[in-house]
Protein backbone atom coordinates (compact mmCIF):
# COMPACT_ATOMS: atom_id res chain seq x y z
CA UNK A 1 0.00 0.00 0.00
CA UNK A 2 1.82 3.24 -1.06
CA UNK A 3 2.00 6.60 0.83
CA UNK A 4 -0.33 9.57 0.10
CA UNK A 5 1.62 12.92 0.23
CA UNK A 6 -0.32 15.97 -0.59
CA UNK A 7 1.39 19.27 -0.32
CA UNK A 8 0.00 22.28 0.88
CA UNK A 9 -1.66 25.25 -0.76
CA UNK A 10 -2.63 28.79 -0.02
CA UNK A 11 -6.44 26.93 0.43
CA UNK A 12 -5.70 23.30 1.51
CA UNK A 13 -3.76 21.43 4.06
CA UNK A 14 -0.80 19.31 3.92
CA UNK A 15 -2.10 15.77 3.76
CA UNK A 16 0.21 12.98 4.40
CA UNK A 17 -0.41 9.12 5.22
CA UNK A 18 1.65 6.73 5.66
CA UNK A 19 0.70 2.66 5.79
CA UNK A 20 4.02 1.92 8.28
CA UNK A 21 3.27 3.95 11.10
CA UNK A 22 -0.80 3.53 10.24
CA UNK A 23 -0.85 7.77 10.18
CA UNK A 24 -2.81 10.12 8.23
CA UNK A 25 -1.41 13.48 9.12
CA UNK A 26 -3.41 16.79 7.92
CA UNK A 27 -2.15 20.39 8.87
CA UNK A 28 -3.88 23.78 7.54
CA UNK A 29 -6.27 25.40 6.46
CA UNK A 30 -8.95 24.03 4.43
CA UNK A 31 -10.91 25.69 2.02
CA UNK A 32 -11.11 24.13 -1.41
CA UNK A 33 -13.05 24.57 -4.62
CA UNK A 34 -13.73 21.37 -4.62
CA UNK A 35 -13.58 19.37 -1.31
CA UNK A 36 -14.90 16.07 -3.38
CA UNK A 37 -11.34 16.05 -5.37
CA UNK A 38 -9.37 16.69 -2.18
CA UNK A 39 -10.84 13.96 0.68
CA UNK A 40 -11.84 11.60 -2.23
CA UNK A 41 -7.85 10.12 -2.21
CA UNK A 42 -8.21 10.56 1.47
CA UNK A 43 -10.97 8.73 1.67
CA UNK A 44 -9.91 5.88 -0.58
CA UNK A 45 -6.22 5.21 1.29
CA UNK A 46 -8.36 5.39 4.56
CA UNK A 47 -10.59 2.64 3.09
CA UNK A 48 -7.75 0.47 1.68
CA UNK A 49 -5.88 1.04 5.11
CA UNK A 50 -8.98 -0.56 7.05
CA UNK A 51 -9.59 -2.96 4.52
CA UNK A 52 -6.19 -4.45 3.75
CA UNK A 53 -4.63 -3.94 7.52
CA UNK A 54 -5.69 -4.97 10.50
CA UNK A 55 -3.77 -2.47 12.73
CA UNK A 56 -4.38 0.82 14.55
CA UNK A 57 -5.44 3.74 12.15
CA UNK A 58 -4.86 7.32 13.75
CA UNK A 59 -5.50 10.62 12.21
CA UNK A 60 -3.17 13.43 13.76
CA UNK A 61 -4.89 16.56 12.70
CA UNK A 62 -3.54 20.07 12.79
CA UNK A 63 -6.31 22.05 11.01
CA UNK A 64 -7.77 25.03 11.73
CA UNK A 65 -9.98 27.07 9.30
CA UNK A 66 -12.25 24.64 7.63
CA UNK A 67 -15.14 25.72 5.10
CA UNK A 68 -18.34 23.75 4.97
CA UNK A 69 -17.84 21.66 2.45
CA UNK A 70 -14.55 20.36 4.50
CA UNK A 71 -16.56 19.90 7.34
CA UNK A 72 -18.73 17.63 5.67
CA UNK A 73 -15.63 15.35 4.52
CA UNK A 74 -14.08 15.55 8.27
CA UNK A 75 -17.41 14.27 9.43
CA UNK A 76 -17.74 11.45 6.86
CA UNK A 77 -14.33 10.32 7.50
CA UNK A 78 -14.67 10.17 11.51
CA UNK A 79 -18.08 8.12 10.41
CA UNK A 80 -15.94 5.68 8.22
CA UNK A 81 -13.81 5.58 11.60
CA UNK A 82 -16.74 5.05 13.59
CA UNK A 83 -17.79 1.72 11.96
CA UNK A 84 -14.53 0.62 11.66
CA UNK A 85 -14.55 0.90 15.45
CA UNK A 86 -17.97 -0.81 15.76
CA UNK A 87 -16.46 -3.68 13.47
CA UNK A 88 -13.50 -3.93 16.42
CA UNK A 89 -11.12 -2.29 14.69
CA UNK A 90 -8.70 -0.02 16.65
CA UNK A 91 -8.60 3.86 15.37
CA UNK A 92 -8.11 6.81 16.93
CA UNK A 93 -8.06 10.70 16.07
CA UNK A 94 -5.83 13.36 18.09
CA UNK A 95 -6.60 16.81 17.32
CA UNK A 96 -3.87 19.72 17.88
CA UNK A 97 -4.50 23.04 18.68
CA UNK A 98 -2.56 26.16 19.81
CA UNK A 99 -3.12 27.42 22.95
CA UNK A 100 -3.56 30.98 21.05
CA UNK A 101 -7.04 29.56 19.76
CA UNK A 102 -8.77 27.76 22.27
CA UNK A 103 -11.91 28.25 19.76
CA UNK A 104 -10.00 25.28 17.66
CA UNK A 105 -10.18 22.96 20.73
CA UNK A 106 -14.16 23.77 21.00
CA UNK A 107 -14.84 23.34 17.37
CA UNK A 108 -12.82 19.39 17.61
CA UNK A 109 -15.22 19.16 20.89
CA UNK A 110 -18.36 19.41 18.93
CA UNK A 111 -16.68 16.98 16.06
CA UNK A 112 -15.56 14.50 18.45
CA UNK A 113 -19.35 14.50 20.48
CA UNK A 114 -20.59 11.50 18.17
CA UNK A 115 -17.57 9.40 17.91
CA UNK A 116 -17.33 6.68 20.74
CA UNK A 117 -13.87 5.47 19.70
CA UNK A 118 -10.95 7.64 21.36
CA UNK A 119 -10.81 11.08 20.36
CA UNK A 120 -8.00 13.44 22.10
CA UNK A 121 -8.59 17.38 21.83
CA UNK A 122 -5.14 18.42 22.70
CA UNK A 123 -2.78 21.85 23.05
CA UNK A 124 0.58 19.49 22.95
CA UNK A 125 2.19 19.62 19.62
CA UNK A 126 3.01 15.63 18.47
CA UNK B 1 -42.33 10.22 10.54
CA UNK B 2 -42.28 7.17 13.08
CA UNK B 3 -38.66 5.72 12.96
CA UNK B 4 -39.91 1.81 11.96
CA UNK B 5 -38.23 -0.31 9.01
CA UNK B 6 -41.42 -2.16 8.99
CA UNK B 7 -43.47 0.70 7.71
CA UNK B 8 -41.49 0.76 4.58
CA UNK B 9 -41.72 -3.28 4.15
CA UNK B 10 -45.59 -3.12 4.77
CA UNK B 11 -45.52 -0.28 2.35
CA UNK B 12 -43.42 -2.47 -0.82
CA UNK B 13 -45.46 -5.35 0.03
CA UNK B 14 -48.96 -3.78 -0.31
CA UNK B 15 -47.81 -2.36 -3.74
CA UNK B 16 -46.25 -5.04 -4.83
CA UNK B 17 -49.51 -7.32 -4.34
CA UNK B 18 -51.88 -7.38 -7.42
CA UNK B 19 -55.07 -7.83 -5.57
CA UNK B 20 -54.37 -4.04 -5.36
CA UNK B 21 -53.43 -2.93 -8.72
CA UNK B 22 -56.96 -1.50 -9.18
CA UNK B 23 -57.23 0.03 -5.91
CA UNK B 24 -57.74 4.08 -6.34
CA UNK B 25 -55.37 4.60 -3.53
CA UNK B 26 -52.47 2.40 -4.76
CA UNK B 27 -51.33 4.85 -7.57
CA UNK B 28 -51.29 7.84 -4.92
CA UNK B 29 -49.43 5.20 -2.57
CA UNK B 30 -46.86 4.11 -4.82
CA UNK B 31 -46.20 8.09 -6.07
CA UNK B 32 -45.98 9.20 -2.39
CA UNK B 33 -43.41 6.66 -1.82
CA UNK B 34 -41.39 7.65 -5.00
CA UNK B 35 -41.79 10.93 -3.58
CA UNK B 36 -40.13 10.13 -0.36
CA UNK B 37 -37.64 8.23 -1.69
CA UNK B 38 -37.08 11.26 -3.96
CA UNK B 39 -36.38 13.23 -1.12
CA UNK B 40 -34.54 11.01 0.38
CA UNK B 41 -31.92 10.61 -2.28
CA UNK B 42 -31.80 14.48 -2.37
CA UNK B 43 -30.84 14.66 1.19
CA UNK B 44 -28.05 12.11 1.05
CA UNK B 45 -26.39 13.97 -2.09
CA UNK B 46 -26.20 17.15 0.06
CA UNK B 47 -25.34 15.97 3.29
CA UNK B 48 -22.46 14.13 1.89
CA UNK B 49 -19.49 15.07 -0.40
CA UNK B 50 -19.15 11.99 -2.16
CA UNK B 51 -22.25 9.34 -2.86
CA UNK B 52 -19.86 6.91 -2.38
CA UNK B 53 -19.92 6.13 1.20
CA UNK B 54 -23.61 6.15 1.44
CA UNK B 55 -23.56 3.10 -0.36
CA UNK B 56 -21.29 1.15 1.80
CA UNK B 57 -22.77 -2.16 3.74
CA UNK B 58 -23.96 -0.49 6.77
CA UNK B 59 -25.86 2.34 5.04
CA UNK B 60 -27.93 -0.28 3.23
CA UNK B 61 -28.66 -1.94 6.57
CA UNK B 62 -30.29 1.30 7.51
CA UNK B 63 -33.79 1.54 6.85
CA UNK B 64 -34.89 4.64 5.01
CA UNK B 65 -36.68 6.12 7.66
CA UNK B 66 -33.24 5.72 9.88
CA UNK B 67 -30.93 7.34 7.37
CA UNK B 68 -33.33 10.29 6.37
CA UNK B 69 -32.90 10.66 10.08
CA UNK B 70 -28.94 10.18 10.36
CA UNK B 71 -28.88 13.36 7.03
CA UNK B 72 -30.88 15.37 9.18
CA UNK B 73 -28.69 14.64 12.18
CA UNK B 74 -25.64 15.37 10.12
CA UNK B 75 -27.13 18.75 8.41
CA UNK B 76 -28.22 20.15 11.93
CA UNK B 77 -24.29 19.78 13.06
CA UNK B 78 -22.62 20.64 9.89
CA UNK B 79 -24.47 24.09 9.93
CA UNK B 80 -23.67 24.39 13.84
CA UNK B 81 -19.87 23.38 13.43
CA UNK B 82 -20.00 25.97 9.92
CA UNK B 83 -21.28 28.88 11.71
CA UNK B 84 -18.67 28.67 14.58
CA UNK B 85 -16.18 28.44 11.98
CA UNK B 86 -17.40 31.58 10.36
CA UNK B 87 -17.85 33.05 13.82
CA UNK B 88 -14.36 32.44 14.99
CA UNK B 89 -13.13 33.92 11.13
CA UNK B 90 -15.38 36.97 12.02
CA UNK B 91 -13.84 37.51 15.33
CA UNK B 92 -10.27 37.38 13.62
CA UNK B 93 -11.13 39.76 11.44
CA UNK B 94 -12.49 42.17 13.88
CA UNK B 95 -8.68 41.33 15.96
CA UNK B 96 -6.65 41.85 12.50
CA UNK B 97 -8.58 45.48 12.18
CA UNK B 98 -8.02 46.73 15.23
CA UNK B 99 -4.46 45.69 15.50
CA UNK B 100 -4.26 47.44 12.17
CA UNK B 101 -5.04 50.47 13.36
CA UNK B 102 -3.53 50.30 17.23
CA UNK B 103 0.22 51.47 18.50
CA UNK B 104 1.59 48.33 19.87
CA UNK B 105 3.01 50.07 22.36
CA UNK B 106 0.67 52.91 23.49
CA UNK B 107 -2.50 51.24 22.72
CA UNK B 108 -3.64 54.72 21.13
CA UNK B 109 -4.67 54.57 17.26
CA UNK B 110 -1.35 54.60 14.75
CA UNK B 111 -0.25 56.42 11.89
CA UNK B 112 -2.70 53.91 9.85
CA UNK B 113 -5.81 55.09 11.42
CA UNK B 114 -4.50 58.60 11.74
CA UNK B 115 -4.13 58.84 7.95
CA UNK B 116 -7.87 57.15 7.49
CA UNK B 117 -9.34 59.82 9.71
CA UNK B 118 -7.26 62.85 8.46
CA UNK B 119 -8.54 61.86 5.10
CA UNK B 120 -12.34 61.38 6.15
CA UNK B 121 -12.63 64.76 8.85
CA UNK B 122 -10.50 66.93 5.54
CA UNK B 123 -13.08 65.44 3.08
CA UNK B 124 -16.38 66.18 5.58
CA UNK B 125 -14.79 69.96 6.34
CA UNK B 126 -14.42 70.65 2.64
CA UNK B 127 -17.93 69.19 1.88
CA UNK B 128 -19.87 70.58 4.94
CA UNK B 129 -17.53 73.67 4.93
CA UNK B 130 -16.61 73.24 8.19
CA UNK B 131 -13.53 74.26 10.55
CA UNK B 132 -11.13 71.35 11.54
CA UNK B 133 -7.89 71.79 13.68
CA UNK B 134 -4.66 69.69 13.92
CA UNK B 135 -2.15 69.02 16.49
CA UNK B 136 0.90 67.98 16.15
CA UNK B 137 2.87 66.82 19.58
CA UNK B 138 6.54 66.20 20.29
CA UNK B 139 7.71 64.74 23.16
CA UNK B 140 10.86 67.55 24.76
CA UNK B 141 14.61 66.26 24.89
CA UNK B 142 12.97 62.25 24.70
CA UNK B 143 16.30 61.04 23.80
CA UNK B 144 17.88 62.77 26.87
CA UNK B 145 15.09 60.48 28.74
CA UNK B 146 15.86 57.29 27.06
CA UNK B 147 19.95 57.95 26.83
CA UNK B 148 20.18 58.34 30.85
CA UNK B 149 17.27 56.08 32.11
CA UNK B 150 17.36 53.22 29.11
CA UNK B 151 14.31 52.71 26.20
CA UNK B 152 12.30 50.71 29.12
CA UNK B 153 11.99 54.37 30.48
CA UNK B 154 11.69 55.68 26.80
CA UNK B 155 8.17 53.44 26.48
CA UNK B 156 6.90 53.53 29.90
CA UNK B 157 6.89 57.68 28.94
CA UNK B 158 4.76 57.41 26.04
CA UNK B 159 2.32 54.76 27.46
CA UNK B 160 1.88 57.59 30.10
CA UNK B 161 1.58 60.85 27.70
CA UNK B 162 -0.70 58.73 25.12
CA UNK B 163 -2.98 58.00 28.15
CA UNK B 164 -3.18 61.61 28.78
CA UNK B 165 -3.47 62.69 25.65
CA UNK B 166 -6.58 60.60 24.98
CA UNK B 167 -8.10 61.40 28.65
CA UNK B 168 -7.83 65.30 27.97
CA UNK B 169 -9.39 65.95 24.18
CA UNK B 170 -12.80 66.45 23.81
CA UNK B 171 -14.72 63.23 23.16
CA UNK B 172 -14.96 63.91 19.34
CA UNK B 173 -11.15 64.23 18.85
CA UNK B 174 -9.01 61.82 17.82
CA UNK B 175 -5.09 61.27 18.93
CA UNK B 176 -2.84 58.72 18.11
CA UNK B 177 0.78 57.99 17.68
CA UNK B 178 2.24 59.78 14.45
CA UNK B 179 5.81 58.60 15.06
CA UNK B 180 8.70 57.72 17.11
CA UNK B 181 7.96 60.64 19.99
CA UNK B 182 5.34 62.44 18.14
CA UNK B 183 1.51 62.14 18.22
CA UNK B 184 -1.46 63.59 16.61
CA UNK B 185 -4.73 65.23 17.50
CA UNK B 186 -7.59 65.70 15.18
CA UNK B 187 -9.83 68.77 16.27
CA UNK B 188 -12.95 68.36 14.36
CA UNK B 189 -15.73 71.25 14.04
CA UNK B 190 -13.43 74.23 15.93
CA UNK B 191 -10.67 76.42 14.43
CA UNK B 192 -7.29 77.30 15.61
CA UNK B 193 -8.35 79.44 19.34
CA UNK B 194 -10.69 76.69 20.15
CA UNK B 195 -8.25 74.21 19.42
CA UNK B 196 -5.45 75.54 21.43
CA UNK B 197 -7.71 75.86 24.21
CA UNK B 198 -7.91 72.01 23.75
CA UNK B 199 -4.27 71.65 23.48
CA UNK B 200 -3.35 73.82 26.57
CA UNK B 201 -5.15 71.24 28.61
CA UNK B 202 -3.19 68.22 26.98
CA UNK B 203 0.15 70.56 27.98
CA UNK B 204 -0.70 71.15 31.44
CA UNK B 205 -2.33 67.47 31.98
CA UNK B 206 1.17 65.83 30.60
CA UNK B 207 3.33 68.69 32.80
CA UNK B 208 1.51 67.07 35.61
CA UNK B 209 2.46 64.21 34.54
CA UNK B 210 4.77 62.14 37.63
CA UNK B 211 6.37 59.16 35.44
CA UNK B 212 8.03 56.88 38.13
CA UNK B 213 11.42 55.54 36.66
CA UNK B 214 13.06 53.80 39.19
CA UNK B 215 12.19 55.73 42.32
CA UNK B 216 12.69 58.60 40.04
CA UNK B 217 9.94 60.98 39.19
CA UNK B 218 11.13 62.28 35.78
CA UNK B 219 9.73 66.03 34.43
CA UNK B 220 7.86 65.34 31.24
CA UNK B 221 6.80 68.06 28.59
CA UNK B 222 5.35 68.35 24.75
CA UNK B 223 6.02 70.91 22.22
CA UNK B 224 2.68 71.22 19.83
CA UNK B 225 2.24 73.11 16.42
CA UNK B 226 -1.20 73.83 15.79
CA UNK B 227 -3.06 74.72 12.45
CA UNK B 228 -6.44 74.95 11.26
CA UNK B 229 -7.05 73.94 7.98
CA UNK B 230 -7.89 76.76 5.20
CA UNK B 231 -10.67 76.20 3.01
CA UNK B 232 -9.74 73.99 -0.55
CA UNK B 233 -5.86 72.90 1.17
CA UNK B 234 -4.81 69.67 0.80
CA UNK B 235 -4.40 67.73 3.71
CA UNK B 236 -0.03 67.31 3.26
CA UNK B 237 -0.54 70.94 3.29
CA UNK B 238 -1.80 71.29 6.62
CA UNK B 239 -0.16 68.77 7.95
CA UNK B 240 3.24 71.08 6.88
CA UNK B 241 2.16 73.95 8.50
CA UNK B 242 1.54 72.02 11.80
CA UNK B 243 4.52 70.96 11.87
CA UNK B 244 6.25 74.34 11.32
CA UNK B 245 4.42 75.57 14.08
CA UNK B 246 5.87 72.78 16.10
CA UNK B 247 9.42 73.91 15.10
CA UNK B 248 8.83 77.20 15.92
CA UNK B 249 7.88 75.90 19.45
CA UNK B 250 10.61 74.24 19.84
CA UNK B 251 12.56 76.81 18.98
CA UNK B 252 10.80 79.03 21.47
CA UNK B 253 11.85 77.19 24.23
CA UNK B 254 9.76 73.86 24.02
CA UNK B 255 6.51 73.11 26.39
CA UNK B 256 4.24 75.44 24.67
CA UNK B 257 2.08 75.31 21.64
CA UNK B 258 2.57 77.45 18.82
CA UNK B 259 -0.20 78.65 16.32
CA UNK B 260 0.15 78.08 12.30
CA UNK B 261 -0.11 81.28 10.10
Amino acid sequence: MENLNIESTQSTPSICADPETGTVRMRGDSYPENSYELFSPVMDWIEAYLRDSDRLLTLELHLLYLNTSSVKAMMDIFDMLEEAHGNGRKVAVNWYYDEQNERVAELAEEFKEDCSFPFLVTSLVD
Amino acid sequence: MRDNPRLERTIERLLSDPAYDDHPLRCALADLYAEFRDALYQIDRIASISDRYQSNAREVTLSLTERYRKQLRQLGKLARISDRYQSMMRDLNEALKEASTRDALTGIGNRRLLMERLKEETARAERMGRPLTLAIADVDRFKSINDAHGHDAGDKTLIEIAATIEASVREYDVCGRWGGEEFLVIMPEIGAVEGAAVIERVRQAVRGLQVNIGGQVIAISLSFGIAQRHAGESLSETINRADAALFAAKRAGRDRYEMAE
